[in-house]
């Protein structure tokens, strides 16, 4: 069953050929019997799953409607509120944190009668592109385990790409869904700024944040999309603009689509991706689709720009974690100020920490301008070149990762690990919809991802042309043979 | 830009202005990293904003909706402070914010 789509599980419970308590005790078993190597999972909804799916085989005998992703089994990045169930953010802070409440996404895709079957890790307060940063456990790529999958939704990746589930769902500030997808062979949607509700979901850096999902197929993205891309009063941010069909435009064909290259921008890549890369230009050519030349140099200053807003926003966001309403307090705290000070020291680790304080130099009095204000600018003047970009081709290409997955502790110097996101973080900077397809592997069978980014609010375009880019090159295999049965 | 120097009193002022405790090995750790993402992050200094507004922020506004202004139910008392670390019945409790000091 974990070798079938979303899609495909949910139609065969429709027409009776699955149960869904057959459906959801095939991946608990899974995830008892794997997850304990690959370590995707922080929690387990066991109960929880098994008691909705026998709901589910109720509502089905008695002929009442069923909905959108009925039996579909899902996973959630533990920075994602469920009502009754721990958030930890991967974080010692909240290890002991129960949501109030339910996300807006977790609230549709209850809605919706998927099955939720846990929370997944992800880098401590989805700060970081490798999974190494999560306080809590280790995650390794399901296809190469001495790997790192990606972050900062490693543990969402990793997840889909063995098995454990058929959908998952990750948060990207600057490429925390694409690549950690592309680095575990699958496909991964960073939605237009504000599509998806934000509501419920641990703030990092508010105008870059956007929940999305991760899954097998760009078939299952387009279906679940269907189900989660919708407005929501409850977050200001999000879009009012009608829903596209996501499933309908899946048939899109990228005869005469222009697809646009920042050839000049991608000249640092290493031999081994552009190749890769090229070959992915070759299959869009053979698609249908015309090679359009742009200019994206301004994305060189894309990392450092990000640095600064994100550092800034989240030293905003993370001063809530004071000891006082939830997470933990420092038994030696005597005073006030003890409590905040000691609760955060004992609380966060080293990235977010270092995250914390940049954020906090960025923002200071007679620094501001300087760099805060400086780096709003550059953003502005981003925004300026990929709309430029787009009067002259509908879909931007590049590579989604200069890397792929790379071997645990690899990664020592903090400049490099951030350039891992060089390519991603241009369409949270710009609030553009990306998609990272898998296109591919190297020589030791590590999977590459191409990424598709295109204007605001084309979110359907998006994803149809990966499905055609899909259906021409599928990664094969598409599970690892570790996990393949 | 002002050229700035990062140390570790700036890395422990710092610490202090985001009320995160730090020992002396934890601010000597952090430092380099530190330096080197700001050195880096002054890379921006490369691109010429002249053109823009001081004010340029976004070129559209990022809110697109306010909701109207409705009572509605909210989370119970009870289970907000269920995550409370330490709580007295309807009250969260913290350590003594004010000091006796002598009135002259």
């Amino acid at each position: 069953m974990h070798t079938q789509t979303a899609r495909s599980l949910h139609n065969a419970f429709l027409k009776n050929e699955l149960s869904a308590v057959a459906i959801t005790t095939h991946f608990l078993k899974r995830i008892e019997k794997i997850d304990g190597e690959v370590g995707a999972y922080l929690t387990v909804f066991n109960e929880r799953a098994l008691k909705k799916a026998e709901q589910l085989d109720k509502k089905r005998q008695e002929g009442k409607t069923l909905g959108k992703l009925a039996a579909v089994p899902i996973a959630l990045k533990d920075n994602i509120h469920v009502k009754g169930e721990t958030t930890t953010c991967a974080s010692k802070f909240l290890t002991n944190y129960k949501a109030p409440f339910d996300a807006t996404v977790t609230r549709l895709l209850e809605q919706e009668d998927a099955i939720l079957l846990g929370k997944t890790n992800l880098d401590e307060f989805a700060m970081g592109s490798s999974n190494e940063n999560s306080a809590l456990q280790k995650t390794c790529n399901p296809w190469h385990l001495d790997c790192v999958p990606g972050g900062s939704s490693g543990g969402s990746s990793a997840a889909v790409a063995s098995g454990l589930c058929a959908i998952s769902f990750g948060s990207d500030t600057g490429g925390s869904i694409r690549q950690p997808a592309a680095l575990c062979g699958i496909v991964g949607l960073k939605p237009t700024y504000g599509r998806v509700s934000r509501y419920g979901l641990v703030a990092f850096g508010s105008s870059l944040d956007q929940i999305g999902p991760m899954a097998h197929s760009v078939e299952d993205i387009a279906l679940v999309m269907e189900a989660i891309a919708k407005h929501d009063p409850k977050d200001a941010t999000s879009l009012t603009r009608h829903t596209e069909e996501y499933l309908g435009s899946l048939a899109l064909s990228l005869e005469g689509k222009k697809i646009g290259v920042p050839y000049d921008f991608l000249s640092n890549l290493g031999s081994e991706a552009k190749g890769n890369f090229e070959t992915a230009l070759e299959n869009l050519k053979e698609l249908g689709a015309t090679l359009v030349p742009i200019d994206l140099n301004l994305l060189n200053y894309a990392v450092a720009t990000y640095y600064i807003i994100a550092t800034a926003e989240a030293s905003t966001n993370l001063a809530r974690f004071d000891g006082i309403r939830y997470g933990i307090r420092s038994k030696e705290a005597k005073t006030l100020q003890e409590v905040y000070e000691f609760s955060k020291h004992d609380g966060y680790g080293q990235e977010v920490k270092k995250r914390i304080l940049l954020g906090t130099y960025v923002l200071a009095s007679g620094y501001q301008d300087a760099y805060y204000r400086k780096a709003t600018q550059v953003r502005v003047k981003i925004i300026d070149a990929y709309e430029k970009a787009f009067e002259a081709c509908d879909i931007i290409a590049t590579p989604t990762s200069p890397l792929p997955c790379f071997p645990m502790g690899a990664i020592q110097d903090p400049l490099q690990m951030y350039q891992q996101d060089t390519y991603t973080i241009g369409a949270n900077l710009a609030r553009l919809p990306a998609i990272s397809v898998p296109s591919g592997f190297n020589p030791e069978g590590k999977p590459f991802g191409l990424q598709l980014t295109g204007a605001r609010n084309e979110d359907a375009l998006v994803v149809s042309c990966a499905n055609a880019y899909e259906k021409k090159a599928p990664l094969t295999p598409n599970l690892p043979p570790r996990y393949a049965d | 830009m002002p050229k700035s120097h990062i140390n570790e009193a700036s890395v422990k002022k710092l610490s202090e202005l985001a009320r995160i405790r730090l020992n002396d090995e934890e601010v000597r750790s952090l430092l380099p990293d530190i330096q080197k993402i700001v050195d880096y992050v002054g890379l921006l200094d490369e691109v010429d904003t002249s053109d823009l507004s001081p004010y340029a922020h976004m070129p559209e506004q990022s809110i697109h909706t306010l909701r109207d202004d409705v009572p509605e139910t909210a989370i119970s008392q009870k289970e907000l402070l269920e995550n409370a670390p330490d709580h007295i019945g309807s009250m969260i409790r913290v350590p003594q914010v004010l000091t006796n000091t002598p009135s002259s």
